[in-house]
């Protein structure tokens, strides 16, 4: 990602939007009893088209915006999306992206990581209550949704940042030879 | 040159770990001034925001309640014969208590008409996105009265307490959060234990460290005991605010755990407007 003040000024707007949009809508609506995380997505996008480093720069201001808001324990949101979003950018620049529903697998399969990330923070800063079994489906549904979400996301940011996205030229297809007046 | 990137890239994800530990430690410090800040700034945005979103709010949820208003409504049904046979029951102890309360010209709500609480309505305007945290955060601040551990209830009983402040907004606990935990009363048993959540069903609370040799059964209410218990974090909840209802209560699980399942009156998901108890006894 070809890092400009304008870019940058938009990659700040998606972020301030993202955590707002979670906050007061996400977060508030449920279909069977679970409500969406788009967070996590919203990172693993960010790090497919931006690489490592655009990834866990901004999963960790994501996360540290976040806590802000909540008042909760600064760090924690923080310390999973910051590995979410490096992880996305590492299969990016490893591997090429060939399907459309690469990112919308990633995006579910690294929310899944995220909540038991965050899962596993919180048990180790102590957790004084009995645990449901209900977070199980809790963490799967949120990762279902992630899939269905991170899909249109993808879209939706790449267009966005187009301008700041170093793309490879497309591969041309070749066309088979004809015969001259077959 | 790609070493070089790749140890930049590798010193940056570093400093960002080592940086999210310093945060952390920073705040069990109790340095959260930052926090505090841009909690403060972007309250008036989050109000904005959640308004403007209340109509994409409640088409999600009509599709929701729609799934789930079938299962509700074989429930209800039999609720209504059992809620009937008790209003039979209760009209005579009606009649008694307004005699009585003519009397002691009482005029405000039982639980509340001993203490010098000053119920503040507010809306909430965000939720925590993790199951993990169980919070949310009202319009309603150090501006409005509202003091940290205040007590937060809704139309149905209890909700939580206020858990951090800020001048515009504050940070409620909710009932099922994982540090919460408040002192509860069955009625009309008097069995009292600590009500605590079950970590990510909402709609469980659990009633712990009861009197094992006394009967609780299902469908007794459960209301705030009124006293602080040591080792749990502080409330200034008034006796007799309902919490909740006792959903399964096994006589082996009485005896060997000594607790039983609590559902919350208040539908802890759905949360819309709320009122602090503020200026309580302290």
């Amino acid at each position: 990602m070809i890092l400009t003040p304008k870019i940058l000024a938009r990659v700040v707007l998606i972020g301030l939007l993202g955590v707002l949009l979670q906050l007061c809508f996400f977060s508030r609506v449920e279909l069977f009893h679970v409500s969406p995380d788009v967070l996590p997505a919203l990172v693993v996008c960010l790090g497919l088209l931006g690489g490592s480093m655009a990834g866990a720069v901004s999963g960790f201001a994501i996360g540290l915006f976040l806590d802000c808001l909540l008042v909760e324990a600064l760090g924690i949101s923080s310390l999973v999306l910051l590995g979410v979003g490096y992880l996305a950018g590492l299969f990016r620049e490893r591997f090429e992206i060939h399907s459309s529903l690469v990112p919308a697998l990633l995006c579910m399969g690294l929310t899944l990581l995220a909540e038991l990330g965050f899962g596993a923070v919180q048990l180790l800063l102590g957790v004084d209550s009995p645990l449901s079994v209900l977070i199980v489906r809790d963490v799967l549904l949120k990762s279902v949704y992630a899939f269905f979400l991170g899909w249109p996301l993808y879209l939706l940011l790449r267009r966005v940042l187009r301008p700041a996205l170093v793309e490879e030229p497309k591969v041309q297809r070749r066309r088979q030879p004809r015969v001259l007046g077959a | 040159m790609y070493r070089k990137q790749v140890r930049r890239r590798r010193a940056v994800l570093a400093l960002l770990i080592v940086s999210s530990f310093v945060l952390l430690t920073l705040t069990y410090q109790g340095s959260n001034g930052f926090q505090r800040g841009v909690s403060t700034v972007f309250a008036p945005v989050q109000s904005v925001a959640d308004r403007a979103l209340k109509p994409a709010r409640d088409l999600v949820d009509w599709f929701d309640e729609t799934f789930d208003a079938k299962g509700e409504n074989s429930r209800l049904k039999s609720r209504l014969i059992t809620a009937r046979k008790e209003a039979v029951a209760g009209q005579e102890a009606l009649q008694e208590n307004a005699q009585l309360r003519k009397l002691l010209e009482l005029d405000r709500d039982p639980p509340l008409a001993y203490t010098n609480y000053v119920e503040v309505t507010g809306r909430v305007i965000s939720r925590s996105p993790t199951v993990w945290r169980s919070s949310v955060t009202i319009d309603l601040g150090s501006d409005d009265g509202v003091r940290v551990y205040d007590p937060v209830i809704s139309g149905d009983g209890v909700v939580g307490r206020i858990s951090s402040v800020e001048p515009g907004s504050s940070q409620v606990m909710l009932l099922s959060d994982h540090a919460s935990a408040v002192t509860g009363k069955v009625l009309p048993t008097g069995v009292q234990g600590v009500v605590k959540p079950e970590v990510g069903n909402p709609e469980d609370l659990i009633l712990d460290f009861i009197d094992s040799t006394r009967r609780i059964h299902g469908g007794q209410a459960v209301v705030t005991a009124g006293w602080r218990a040591q080792g749990l974090p502080p409330s200034h909840f008034p006796p007799g605010l309902p919490l909740g209802e006792v959903t399964s209560a096994s006589i082996v699980e009485q005896e060997a755990n000594q607790k039983v399942d609590v559902r919350p009156y208040a539908d802890l998901r759905n949360l819309d407007i709320v009122q602090v108890l503020t200026g309580g006894s302290r």
